[in-house]
């Protein structure tokens, strides 16, 4: 048993490999005796071995959060890709990228929702058509005086960093009710209707309300489960004033006005906290006033799920604020804001990870009565290249300008020289990175965001891996053994992303975990729990737990293995062996430390063995030298959605 | 009247008739060549545009202004045409680009397709459209973490048992995986979705009702039984046709553009003089 993954203890004792005839491999599920394993399924199988299945039996993968050429900030950058040609690539065809490569996915993906910005869809036709108010505004006279030099594409920079800090001129806003922006919308909305192919490909209609407070990034992404009927009977809503606003409690007032109007469904996906500056996740004070029960009411309502890593980094855990985990620091940018205008001050962190978000919002509910953080999970890209590429070996970059090519190991993603802080974000800091991954009943709009809007989702940093997480008072060890997890998990619990609630007496919660790799990826390393809490005191507490490791590792007393799985990469030729990792492991975890009259969350994440990062395919296809720093490995994991414990009386 | 049928003779009529027309409706003879033109028609849609944004109509005052303020901006473009502004600059270049390609695909796909045409497309390119292999079937995984050199033996060993015994529980053999064990009437990119395109491959060309293999994907090995299997077929145009028609309009589109730069580059004759190395 070389590989074989040890799990918790008694499963190890269960697992009974003997590896000799054919009556061996009936014991290899660890039930010698069909009567056992009726009582665990609490019935005997029927005949037919497909039927009774009304769960979930696959999870989607897809991407809520792609820009095209009519991103005005895309268009800027070079991107010549629309919506049609997003939602073509997406589904598996070959396409010609913005810099004239032939690109594909190495498999369709499920779902994708193209995410154009609200604020200024349409905004070059006015800048060239050169308007006497541009004149009168200092920063149009400038633009203009750029353009009358012939540095155009400088404009689009500026006019990127104006729109973030506020400082965008109001008589160049494209606004909703204009002809450019209603163009554009019912474009991307007929993109979406024509590429939608339910039971094969879903495609949904989408915006981004990319709000900012100098600089400060608020982005949420609103997904719409609608078809044109009723998502064209409303115009996007923007975020610069006068017309919009970037406080978000003015984007909920806008998705309930639009389920009122039409009937419809929305829900909003916020995204890098990271690049907030402290805003994210406030605790106190948002936008000047203080927090209050309609706030986290109306918060946790809209906002079902958060993005909690693509391309400008994973924002799940940092290490200053959970130093107690060795996995937290993990492509992280953690030096400024969205535009680097301002710097990042350690005190604005915990207001920016998921996390952190997660423990101060079972906080917020002992004090307001609702939890505003109650979030599930998902990965996407935000590429601004309508490309979704978010694998090692095939990243087609962020940005039109760093698809790939010799030069995008050493060059700026945003420059010192233009940023106001004099930090730069370079390329090879860019993250292959996420996907979202949706238990859903079938590839619909309508079960994809039901899945999404019922919190049962994960994250991944690019891979497919598939992982099932259920909670419940009643998993006994043996279920890890089960040839049926899933039934077994939807039987005796409630799955990823929802609540338990008041335990039974002299009762702890119990989990069934199992993850499996990606078919065409990486092994795994290790499965963990993460649980957060609020103790006795009021204060917020968190603790990873390894709940199973791969090639016999042990996990201490401590429930840590403080062994590490080691590396195959080869950096230099950008390869790695599946020699070392588990392809499967599946588990019962039964929380040590209960106490039924504090709240928790419980959250997975599983961790893949090392592989080599794109910066390492990029230095060995093109032969260049990448800058000191650059990390060449990663290793690639998943996040869930928690599952929520509520004590009752 | 022999005359009346000759091409020439109705293009003469037809285009005294439309000056007279557009005299008439115009209200003028001629203009000088610097007018700058309100119509009727402009300034119904500046007020639309005012309208769309303040939800009511421009007052009279407002409308004064959206007037001169688009009589400015003509002026503005016209003279900033004419004093070369549009030059050199890479934002308006850009644009005209991405305006000249979108009219070239948009001019290829308002054409509409016959209904020949459309059924050409489709016996043309029939992998577009075929309907994928449906697969009834159940597998039996070996994992090859936990049975090492052993694997390929422990398979041959299985298969006897499972070819031998009809009436034993497959669902209680080989090792467990969060796959399923039965699969129903699944497309054959689903089973590629799940087990990898070489393993849906193979298992799209087993005979049914036996229990083959072991077959490989990612994950290990594989003992798998076709129930059974509905071939894929290229459906009818009928039950297609909108999405021949996406299709078809793709393909004229990316064409057009093609054919667009070709015709124009022809007029060019191209010189690229590389720096010289160092």
């Amino acid at each position: 048993m070389k590989n074989g993954p040890i799990l918790i203890a008694v499963i190890a004792a269960a697992l009974t490999v003997g590896m000799t005839p054919v009556s061996a491999f009936a014991q290899d599920s660890g039930h010698p005796d069909p009567a056992a394993l009726a009582k665990v399924a609490n019935k005997k199988p029927g005949y037919s071995p497909y039927a009774g299945r009304d769960f979930p039996t696959r999870p989607f993968f897809g991407d809520t959060h792609v820009h095209t050429a009519t991103s005005f900030d895309a268009g800027a950058f070079g991107t010549t890709l629309g919506p049609r040609d997003a939602y073509r690539f997406a589904r598996g065809d070959e396409v010609i990228s913005n810099s004239g490569q032939r690109v594909k996915l190495s498999r369709p993906l499920d779902f994708l929702a193209v995410t154009d910005h609200s604020d200024n869809m349409g905004f070059f036709p006015d800048l060239m058509a050169g308007k006497q108010e541009i004149l009168a505004n200092p920063m149009g006279r400038k633009w203009y005086d750029m353009v009358k030099a012939g540095k155009g594409a400088d404009v689009g920079i500026e006019a990127f960093f104006a729109l973030f800090q506020g400082t965008y001129p109001k008589e160049l806003m494209y606004n909703p009710g204009s002809r450019g922006f209603r163009r554009t919308w019912d474009d991307n909305i007929a993109a979406a209707e024509q590429y939608n192919d339910p039971g094969r490909f879903t495609a949904f209609i989408a915006y981004e309300w990319s709000a900012s407070v100098k600089g400060n990034n608020l982005h949420r992404n609103v997904i719409f489960r609608d078809g044109s009927a009723k998502a064209s009977q409303v115009e996007p809503i923007v975020t610069n004033p006068p017309v919009g606003n970037p406080d978000p409690a003015f984007l909920w007032k806008w998705m309930e006005a639009y389920e009122k109007k039409t009937g419809g469904s929305v829900l909003a996906i916020a995204h890098n906290g990271n690049l907030s500056n402290g805003m994210m996740f406030p605790m106190i004070e948002t936008f000047g006033k203080q927090l209050d029960p309609d706030y986290v009411k109306t918060r946790a309502r809209w906002e079902r799920l958060i993005e909690v890593t693509q391309t400008k980094g994973t924002g799940e855990a940092h290490p200053s604020l959970s130093p107690n985990d060795e996995f937290a620091d993990f492509e992280l940018w953690d030096t400024g804001n969205l535009d680097l205008s301002a710097v990042k001050k350690p005190e604005m962190l915990q207001y920016e990870y998921a996390r952190e978000a997660l423990k101060n919002g079972l906080k917020l509910e002992q004090q307001l009565g609702t939890n505003p953080y109650k979030f599930g999970m998902v990965g996407s890209t935000d590429t601004h290249t309508a490309l979704s590429s978010a694998e090692d070996d095939n990243f087609f970059g962020k940005m039109a300008t760093a698809e790939p090519s010799a030069e995008r190991l050493t060059n700026a993603f945003l420059s010192s020289k233009t940023s106001k802080t004099g930090l730069a974000y370079m390329d090879w800091e860019v993250s292959a990175s996420g996907r979202a991954a949706v238990w859903a009943t079938e590839n619909t709009r309508e079960a994809i965001f039901d899945a999404m809007d019922r919190k049962e989702t994960y994250a991944t940093t690019g891979t497919r891996m598939i992982v099932r997480f259920f909670g419940g008072f009643d998993f006994e060890p043996d279920d890890a053994n089960n040839r049926l997890p899933a039934r077994i998990g939807y039987t005796k619990g409630v799955p990823m992303g929802s609540d338990l609630r008041k335990a039974p007496k002299g009762k702890s919660p119990t989990f069934l975990v199992a993850a499996l790799k990606d078919q065409i990826g990486a092994n795994l390393d290790r499965i963990q729990i993460i649980k957060g809490w609020v103790d006795k005191n009021g204060k917020t507490q968190e603790r990873v737990h390894d709940v199973a490791v791969s090639d016999g590792r042990k996990i201490g007393a401590d429930g840590r293995c403080k062994t590490s799985v080691g590396s195959t990469v080869d950096v230099a030729n950008a390869t790695w062996t599946n020699t070392i990792g588990a392809s499967e492991m599946v588990t019962m975890w039964k929380d040590p430390d209960f106490d039924p009259g504090l709240q928790a969350f419980y959250y997975v994440r599983v961790i893949e063995i090392p592989t080599p990062r794109w910066t390492a395919y990029d230095a060995k296809y093109y032969g260049t030298k990448p800058l000191p720093g650059t990390p060449m490995v990663v290793t690639e994991r998943a996040y869930t959605s928690p599952i929520w414990y509520t004590p009752g009386e | 009247m022999r005359l009346l049928r000759e091409p020439l003779v109705h293009f003469l009529l037809l285009g005294t008739a439309l000056f007279a027309a557009y005299s008439i409706l115009s209200g003028r003879d001629e203009l000088p060549r610097d007018a700058i033109v309100v119509s009727p028609g402009r300034i119904e849609h500046l007020s639309a545009l005012f309208s769309r944004t303040w939800q009511r109509p421009p007052t009279s005052q407002e409308l004064e202004s959206l007037i001169n303020d688009f009589v400015r901006e003509e002026v503005a473009y016209r003279e900033g045409l004419a004093v070369g502004l549009d030059r050199d600059d890479t934002i308006i270049r850009r644009r005209i680009r991405q305006k000249f390609e979108f009219i070239a695909g948009d001019l290829a796909s308002q054409s509409e397709p016959s209904e020949d045409d459309l059924a050409a497309y489709l016996k043309a390119n029939p992998d577009q459209f075929r309907v994928d292999p449906r697969l009834t079937f159940r597998q039996v995984y070996l994992n090859p973490d936990e049975r090492d050199e052993s694997i390929d033996k422990d398979a041959r060993d299985l298969l006897i048992t499972l070819n031998g015994d009809p009436s034993i529980d497959a669902r209680t053999l080989g090792d467990r995986i969060l796959l399923e064990h039965g699969y129903a009437d699944v497309p054959f990119r689903e089973v590629a979705a799940l087990f990898g395109q070489r393993f849906a491959g193979t298992a799209a060309e087993l005979n049914p009702g036996v229990w083959h293999g072991p077959i490989e994907s990612g994950y290990g090995k594989h003992l798998v039984l076709v129930d059974e299997r509905n071939e894929g077929r290229l459906p009818d145009l009928g039950e297609i046709r909108d999405r021949v028609r996406q299709e078809w309009d793709n393909t004229r589109r990316v064409d057009a553009i093609e054919k667009f730069y070709r015709d124009l580059l022809a007029k060019y004759e191209i010189v690229i003089d590389l720096p010289d190395p160092e």
